[in-house]
């Protein structure tokens, strides 16, 4: 038996919360990034600051709670270019999991 | 302000297998490094006991290291848990590099390889949540102590601070009776992940150190939830959500995620 049959005979109804979490899960640990000495989260808190700021090198804080020093165009730009792949990753498969009964 | 890593440190994962009267934990071991050496492009070590009989199995593994088993630990069910003697990963590992994990933690991905990127010399899992069950609590030694954390997955690299947490999971292990007592522990059989806690306070100087945990969940199969394979890293998780004295099934598809599977039997299905 596949497992559509066997969710039809069940009658199981898809929970869209479960997936949801899932997918956060799945996803967070694809937004760390090791670069420079500290390990970042692409998130929009992190690539904000990185893109207010103005000088060439800056301290930030890492995701272990360290000051660290960085290069703050080529961090932004390695930031930025995961967040962009990681969420369109996200956002195809919450959609296609959004559309499940 | 680039930290350059020496290409040359050896990289690999390593397993501990030994079977009991129920479970074969050494085909379990044999279904995870084939995982590791397709989705991680790492050799994998096993350590198991004399009792595997090794001419029945038709994998090799990169290294096989025979070591005698400890055999007085009991799981719920009463049935021989051989779970003892993981301290012994940092002697026993071949590699610079060690990715140590449980047989039943299934690979889907290549996000294991993360660690090896980080800068931390020893990384575990603080974070755990369930398939199927979000918000889920997370598990603490006992009320009024320490959050769990996991021996599930752990990375480490060879330094003098990664010794000093084998050795001290060593001493727990070997005291564990006076260690439940003073940490109140409501479970009474040993577990690695509460060695793994109480060893990470007292290595740590009995702080908390952020930088020793793995910046993501720990994914866990729990009770009432099944996984069907639907392809190779493709699953329909299905769980018995019981409401009011009736089971209401639900159902979630995961893809590309690595997830710790509780239920051995379950876990053979899928490999």
């Amino acid at each position: 038996m596949d497992t559509k049959q066997l969710i039809t005979e069940a009658k199981a109804r898809f929970n869209h919360n479960a997936a949801k979490a899932y997918l956060k899960d799945k996803y967070e640990s694809k937004l760390s990034v090791a670069s420079q000495g500290g390990l970042w989260k692409a998130d929009s808190l992190t690539i904000t600051l990185l893109a207010a700021l103005t000088s060439p090198a800056v301290v930030v804080i890492d995701t272990f709670g360290n000051p660290v020093m960085v290069y703050r165009e080529k961090l932004l730009n390695t930031l930025t270019e995961t967040y962009e792949t990681v969420m369109a990753d996200w956002h195809m498969e919450w959609t296609s999991l959004e559309k499940k009964r | 302000m680039d930290i350059i890593r020496e290409e040359t440190m050896s990289k690999g994962v390593l397993l501990f297998a030994f079977n009991n009267d129920k479970v074969d934990y050494y085909a379990m071991a044999i279904a995870t490094a084939k995982r590791a050496n397709k989705f991680l492009n790492l050799p994998v070590t096993v350590v198991t006991d004399e009792t595997t009989d090794l001419s029945k199995y038709d994998y090799e593994f990169d290294n096989v290291v025979i070591v005698e088993a400890d055999r007085t630990n009991f799981n719920a069910q009463n049935e021989v848990w051989i779970n003892k003697g993981r301290y012994q990963a940092y002697n026993l590992s071949p590699y610079d590099e060690t990715l140590l994990l449980d047989t039943d933690y299934l690979i889907n991905s290549d996000t294991l390889l993360k660690p090896f990127e980080l800068y931390d010399d020893f990384m575990c899992h603080n974070r755990t949540s369930f398939l199927m069950i979000p918000n889920h609590y997370q598990e603490m030694l006992s009320d009024q102590s320490y959050n769990t954390v996991w021996a599930t997955v752990i990375y480490f690299r060879k330094t003098s601070k990664t010794k000093q947490i084998f050795e001290c999971m060593e001493m727990i292990q070997k005291n564990y009776s006076h260690y439940t007592t003073l940490y109140n522990m409501t479970v009474g059989n040993f577990r690695n992940d509460f060695a793994l806690t109480i060893a990470l306070r007292i290595v740590c100087g009995q702080t908390e150190d952020t930088s020793h945990y793995i910046p993501w969940n720990l994914v866990h199969v729990g009770k009432n939830t099944h996984v069907y394979r639907d392809s190779d890293t493709m699953y329909t998780v299905i769980y018995d959500n019981w409401q009011r004295g009736k089971i209401r099934k639900e159902y979630s598809i995961v893809t590309d995620t690595d997830f710790h599977l509780l239920n051995k039997e379950n876990f053979m299905e899928l490999v």
